[in-house]
């Protein structure tokens, strides 16, 4: 705005004249500009309108800017900018092109306040940033209510449009608090409000007519209805008051739901889900134990404790045990997951303490972290006799039963029961199925079930309704072998060694010619419990070898080359129920009879096992290594596993440990020859010594 | 109905580990739709931890709007609180840390 000069009044009236007509000159000047810089506010006001999120208070905005127009007011577009970055938490970047202005001349006193006869000062308000605690809304229905209240109030700070509506919205605070007169007294809405000079009214004198100048005060900076003079004013500042209104929206919310209700959530599918998945993370959560505010300034007990635990080769760590679903049945195979080596399988038969629970249970432990109770629980109706974890298809788990059927799981499933199951016909298996397992490659494989009646079953595992191929197991024609234990060597899909209830070890292959039984050799004095093949892969190929345990209280080794044992252990004084190679050692076992699992390393010694180490209560029925060879579980009949560490020099072969072996075989074969020769004082050519021959003219490494 | 005595089983799974103080499952409303403790601490904790994991759950997707917010973890002094969230509820378990 021009400066408005004061005119010096002269004597001579033709003088006075011509500075009338300037002076009216200079008048219509002004309006005209005045009329133009209205024009274009009108404009940025509806811009701003139109740049407004919401559309549900645009026609209120719009109505507010027809009263005020209506009134030969200007819109208020600084409320428009303000109110929207209050709703869209945007900055105010709608403000006009002249919100410049005011903060230019924000210090300066302003320009035209003589000609008002009320007094004008500036004060400095201390900027203070208290977060109100006041619930805002923004309801037109809100202002017009209260609006009694702010006449009543004597409200020196009124100047400002945001600011009225800031204390009209905390006058919908349900306490009530600010609904008294007084307003002198800065609260905590008003002090993040006023940061900067503001005017202020001197006196209650000037209360009649303030109605009046507040309203005009009330406009925004920048517009000068009838060329009053410019009272700039700033934004009120603009704190957090969109999450406010959320807080008060859940507040709102929050109420008591009935018992009624709650059931139907509890009962909902996505409960269940959420349940399941959520607790189990939580235990996972809950189990580790590590205490990350562990104080090492302290005492040094847990040396000790650690220089004592490495002194065992073997060693307890954990145990598995679930008090519903495990207690009282006998563990009847172990298994781990490839695709996830920390996921123990284990199946279990029925339990005479559980008559209404399911017969046949599995459950699926984990070794990685530290909690108490299953990752998963399946089970069917029937005993569950063996159990895989179907390779390649890290989510199904099968199970082949005491009925005969094969039942299959999918932990993708929130149910326990089985998704697939395999018919109870002649086709298939009718008597328990005691040997499963997977085998072949990514592409193809299958899954090879042996029931105890000599059945071998190929199974597709995308079509369990009946089998693709089946083979019956009997030796020259002789009756069924009723196998009670099946191996395949590493890496071997065709060949597999058996092992009956008759104490004979069978050998034999899926396809060709002579598909079945094509080797039978009497092995043990009674039943075959267990069968392994040897399974860590090195340096020298030792997959012929396999290891077989039986009820008459031995283990024994054998080579597929050779149809006679090359040596027996005899060390146990009770049914040996499993054995199995380490995974990572080529020379190390593991055999468990009833009470005592036993740790042998034939390179080190053939005579008695390395460790050993007596069950805690029930009888050892089951044996299986981790992945990694590190830990040995062992399942008991009273359906606990138990899982044993090893000390690192046990477990970890060293790079010569292949090449000893070798020569340990070999060393095995000659005390066998020695004996031979020396009870049948002639050397008849057994075909150990073929093999040892051939072994012998085998370059070593 | 068998289900729901899964939902009991794992509640009670985790109420019976070791200083463990109090499950509470929260709807997305901060309303506690099942808890092991009294209806007063149950409110307040639902109400207070279901704006907290609002919060979390934010900061999560401000930072990478392609994430979400998985589990949340409070250690204080006396207590740690285990909070799992979901799109629905909220597991929330208090558990003692200073034995």
């Amino acid at each position: 705005m021009g400066p408005w000069a004061p005119t010096k009044m002269s004597s001579m009236s033709d003088r006075k004249a011509e500075l009338e007509r300037k002076k009216a000159k200079l008048q219509a000047l002004r309006d005209e500009k005045d009329r133009r810089r209205r024009e274009k506010e009108q404009k940025d006001a509806e811009e701003a309108l139109a740049r407004a999120s919401t559309t549900s208070s645009l026609d209120s905005r719009r109505d507010l800017d027809e009263m005020l127009s209506s009134l030969g007011v200007a819109p208020v577009k600084d409320v428009l900018s303000s109110l929207s970055s209050m709703q869209s938490l945007s900055p105010p970047q709608t403000a006009s092109p002249d919100a410049s202005l005011p903060h230019a001349d924000r210090s300066a006193p302003p320009h035209g306040s003589l000609k008002k006869s009320t007094q004008l000062q500036i004060i400095s308000v201390q900027s203070t940033d208290i977060p109100p605690k006041e619930n805002v809304t923004y309801a037109k229905q809100t202002q017009t209510t209260t609006s009694g209240i702010t006449e009543i109030r004597d409200d020196e700070y009124n100047l400002n449009p945001g600011l009225e509506w800031e204390d009209e919205f905390t006058a919908t605070k349900p306490s009530g608090k600010h609904k008294s007169a007084d307003a002198r007294t800065p609260h905590p809405a008003r002090a993040i409000l006023i940061h900067r000079p503001v005017l202020t009214f001197d006196g209650d004198a000037a209360r009649q007519g303030e109605d009046d100048d507040a309203f005009h005060g009330k406009l925004p900076p920048g517009i000068l209805p009838h060329g009053l003079p410019t009272v700039k004013e700033v934004q009120p500042a603009v704190t957090a008051a969109p999450p406010e209104k959320k807080e008060e929206e859940k507040e709102k919310k929050v109420r008591e739901l009935s018992a009624d209700e709650k059931h139907t959530i509890m009962l909902s599918a996505e409960f269940q889900r959420f349940v399941t998945k959520a607790g189990r993370v939580i235990e996972r959560a809950l189990g580790e134990s590590v205490d990350i505010y562990t104080d090492y300034t302290g005492g040094g007990d847990s040396e000790n404790a650690l220089d004592d635990k490495s002194d065992a080769r073997l060693s307890l760590v954990r145990t598995f045990y679930d008090e519903r679903w495990s207690r009282g049945r006998c563990v009847t195979c172990l298994d781990w997951s490839s695709a996830h080596p920390e996921l123990l399988l284990a199946s279990y038969h029925n339990s005479d303490d559980a008559p209404h629970d399911p017969d046949g249970v599995c459950l699926v432990w984990n070794t990685k972290f530290k909690k108490t109770t299953p990752e998963d629980v399946f089970h069917c109706q029937s005993p569950v006799m063996s159990a895989t974890f179907a390779r390649f298809h890290p989510n199904l788990i099968l199970g082949g039963t005491y009925s005969g059927q094969i039942v299959l799981w999918d932990n993708r499933v929130p149910k326990r029961t089985p998704v697939q199951r395999t018919p109870l016909s002649s086709l298939a298996h009718t008597h328990p199925v005691y040997c499963l397992s997977v085998v072949g490659s990514q592409n193809a494989h299958n899954l090879i079930s042996v029931s105890s009646d000599g059945r071998m079953c190929s199974w597709s595992l995308d079509m369990l309704s009946q089998p693709q191929e089946t083979l019956e197991l009997q030796h020259r024609q002789s009756k069924a072998v009723a196998v009670t234990a099946m191996a395949f060597p590493h890496a071997d899909v065709n060949n597999f060694v058996l092992g009956g209830e008759d104490g004979n070890i069978y050998t034999g292959c899926r396809h060709g010619q002579r598909a079945g039984v094509t080797d039978c050799v009497e092995g043990h004095a009674g039943p075959v419990t267990g069968v392994a093949c040897h399974a860590a892969g090195g340096a020298v190929d030792l997959s012929h070898l396999f290891l077989t345990s039986s009820m008459d209280w031995s283990v024994k080794l054998w080579s597929l080359k050779e149809n006679k044992a090359l040596y027996s252990f005899e060390n146990s004084g009770d049914y040996v129920v499993d054995v199995r190679w380490s995974p990572a050692h080529p020379a190390l076992f593991a055999a468990a009879d009833a009470a005592r699992l036993d740790l042998w390393n034939l390179n080190r010694d053939t005579e008695v096992p390395v460790a050993s180490i007596q069950s805690e209560g029930g009888a050892f029925n089951r044996v299986s290594w981790t992945p990694s060879g590190a830990h040995l579980t062992a399942g008991d009949d009273a359906g606990k596993i138990s899982v044993y560490e090893l000390a690192e020099s046990e477990y970890q072969p060293r790079h010569d440990e292949w090449s000893k072996f070798v020569y340990t075989l070999q060393e095995l074969r000659n005390n066998q020859a020695d004996e031979e020769s020396d009870r049948l004082s002639l050397a008849s050519g057994p075909p150990s010594l073929t093999s040892l021959t051939s072994l012998a003219s085998n370059p070593l490494r | 109905m068998f289900q729901a005595t899964e939902v009991e089983e794992t509640i009670k799974r985790i109420q019976a580990h070791k200083g463990v103080m109090g499950v509470i499952i929260v709807n997305h409303e901060g309303i506690p739709i099942k808890s092991s403790l009294d209806n007063a601490t149950s409110v307040l904790y639902s109400g207070l931890i279901g704006q907290l994991t609002e919060k979390a759950k934010n900061v999560v997707r401000e930072m990478d709007s392609s994430n979400d917010l998985t589990f949340l973890r409070v250690r204080s002094k006396r207590h740690e609180i285990l909070i799992a969230p979901d799109r629905e509820f909220i597991l929330i378990v208090i558990q003692n840390t200073s034995d």
